[in-house]
């Protein structure tokens, strides 16, 4: 199902909004999570696409219908809860056959019905157990078949992952992929982990501060963060950012005196930094000293000492021993300069979509 | 060392588990008495000859039948009534979102503080207005709110988390079913600890059914007891064989629902 947020703003007290006329439109079929800090608004967000909470203004769309004032069953959304949520009291075959009970279905088409959710989340042979006895991933799974019971319109996932340990975290997450192709079911996911978001969706959308910072492909989000907080927010290690006039002299006659003249901030990815043998698509060149070298397999890890700043990069691991100082590139891509309200004015590609 | 205090751990519990079984011990002994026992001194801890006989003439005494079932009756009406309303309370308070919930709280948990002797007076005045003194009515009615029954269970559907109480919401349960197919089976230990408490509080009622009966065929059970004290002094030995067949029925719960008593009152809700 096709969600749409027409002009949305939600407001726990009256006074302060919690979401800022957010606007936007989810495709059928995809995958899209909600990426953010805690406390941006994405929960909120989730919340209000399942219809447990209803926007103090504007309009959401399922499809072409307005659901605004529909309530979470009348929107047949599933939902899977951060800490599964699941009935204690219930095995995992009861706990699957609850909508399905509430929806009124015999107890043959209910099992029949559960018998298969067991089986696409790999189940099957837990059934009769009780909740406690399953492992957290089991438990999971429990969850997601129960949210798919009902044959939802939309399957939201609040931060699914948090509680599992890394290794399993992984797995889970692949398994959300699969099930998600398998069922073609359009699927919203709340993550604060950006590894996680890169991973498995179609579409990302980084909240914070209430309001969409961009909504975008996880490829261009990190190519062509459209202002400083995405920027920082993707990546790992954390883009460089220095103030924008520390380089104003090396990107004289690079970058146009106009842009130069607004920039306020420059943000270098740590790959966008290679020695000069290595370069593919150069802006400048810069130099610097070596403070630290790291070297771990085929990881490595060089603070440069440019200007006074410090500017991390991953790009060195041909770096002889020794350098004390040396000149090194500033590749083009993984170059950004936001001005001074963050906005990209610099870098990237507007047309990467 | 370590087995010196394992044996110190052990007299102590011992002492403690003498102290407290003592009075029933006590109660058991002088209901076979004879009469001049009772009041022997030094006393007799095991009677010369065990008065089977005392059983039977305590039953007699009184219409300890009809008491029986009064008993059951209040007993019965007052437990499975306040745990009703204390249940839909107790999830108003802590599921439900409304204007003024929290001062409405604080208010009921304020009332808490009164001492319950204090409300004695007014209650009367209240039922014998409403002409109620000496029926059922005024022996349950006052009971069938508890805001302490309410208070231990909203903790209780407090620790379930809202987040299960949003996934029965989108799975389509009403507030109603989710109460009471989802809430309820899963505050089981602490409702059945409510209960047991509220049934053993409700049986052993002395003092408020003491005041509004005064008729023979409403009383209750620990009232009933009365009838072994007269003018003339009380006979312990009958006294103490009616008390002995009082208690067994509390006896019995106790011993079949131990496990959940103990779950309830250490209670703190569930595996993650």
């Amino acid at each position: 199902m096709q969600v749409t947020f027409k002009d949305v703003t939600l407001s726990y007290d009256g006074k302060r909004d919690i979401l800022k006329h957010l606007n936007f439109v989810i495709q059928e079929g995809s995958l899209v999570c909600l990426l953010g800090p805690s406390g941006g608004g994405k929960s909120t967000t989730l919340m209000l696409i399942s219809g447990l909470l209803a926007p103090t203004h504007g309009q959401i769309y399922f499809g072409d219908t307005d659901v605004t004032k529909e309530d979470a069953l009348g929107r047949k959304v599933g939902m899977v809860f951060q800490n599964y949520a699941l009935y204690p009291h219930l095995t995992v075959q009861k706990n699957i056959e609850f909508p399905l009970k509430m929806a009124g279905l015999s107890r043959a088409d209910r099992a029949k019905k559960a018998h298969e959710l067991a089986a696409l989340v790999h189940v099957d042979d837990q059934l009769d157990k009780k909740p406690g006895e399953l492992s957290g991933g089991q438990q999971q799974r429990v969850a997601i078949a129960r949210a798919l019971a009902k044959e939802p319109s939309i399957l939201l996932l609040d931060e699914p992952l948090s509680n599992l340990d890394a290794r399993l975290r992984i797995e889970m997450r692949e398994e959300i992929r699969r099930i998600q192709r398998e069922t073609g079911v359009t699927t919203v996911f709340v993550t604060h982990d950006q590894d996680e978001a890169m991973h498995i969706s179609d579409q990302i959308m980084v909240l914070h501060d209430g309001h969409i910072q961009q909504f975008s492909t996880p490829k261009t989000l990190y190519a062509s963060p459209d202002n400083l907080f995405v920027a920082q927010f993707i990546g790992e290690p954390v883009i460089n950012s220095v103030p924008a006039s520390a380089l104003s002299h090396d990107l004289a006659g690079v970058v146009s005196d106009d842009i130069l003249s607004r920039a306020q901030t420059a943000g270098i990815r740590p790959e966008a930094l290679t020695l000069p043998q290595r370069a593919l698509d150069p802006l400048t060149t810069l130099h610097g000293k070596v403070i630290e070298f790291d070297q771990f397999g085929r990881e490595s890890t060089a603070k440069l000492d440019y200007n006074d700043l410090q500017l991390i990069s991953t790009e060195m691991g041909q770096l002889p021993h020794n350098t004390q100082e040396l000149d090194f590139t500033l590749e083009k891509k993984g170059f950004f300069l936001f001005d001074a309200d963050g906005k990209r004015i610099f870098g990237g590609d507007d047309h990467a979509e | 060392m370590k087995k010196a205090a394992s044996v110190l751990r052990y007299v102590i519990l011992t002492l403690g588990a003498l102290i407290m079984i003592l009075p029933f011990f006590w109660m058991l002994s002088t209901s076979l008495k004879t009469q001049p026992e009772t009041v022997q001194i030094p006393p007799v801890w095991i009677p010369k000859q065990l008065q089977w006989g005392n059983y039977v003439e305590a039953f007699k005494a009184a219409p300890f039948a009809r008491y029986f079932v009064n008993s059951v009756i209040v007993t019965t009406v007052t437990t499975v009534g306040q745990l009703f309303t204390s249940i839909l309370a107790a999830f108003a308070f802590s599921k439900l979102h409304f204007w003024g919930r929290n001062l409405v709280f604080m208010i009921f948990l304020g009332t808490m503080m009164i001492p319950g002797e204090m409300l004695i007076i007014p209650n009367f005045v209240t039922l014998s207005n409403m002409h109620l003194v000496n029926t059922y009515g005024a022996l349950i009615l006052p009971w069938l709110a508890s805001f302490f029954t309410v208070f231990t269970l909203r903790q209780t559907f407090n620790s379930v988390p809202d987040q299960t109480y949003y996934a029965a919401k989108i799975d389509g349960a009403s507030d109603w079913r989710f109460l009471w197919h989802i809430l309820v089976p899963m505050s089981k230990s602490t409702i059945t600890a409510v209960t047991v408490l509220q049934v053993i509080g409700s049986w052993n009622a002395f003092m408020w059914p003491l005041i509004v009966t005064n008729d023979e065929n409403m009383r209750t059970l620990p009232v009933g007891l009365q009838a072994f004290t007269t003018d003339a002094g009380t006979n312990y030995a009958l006294l103490m064989a009616a008390s002995t067949f009082v208690i067994i029925p509390m006896v019995i719960v106790y011993i079949f629902l131990q496990k959940y008593i103990i779950a309830g009152i250490s209670n703190s809700g569930l595996k993650g």
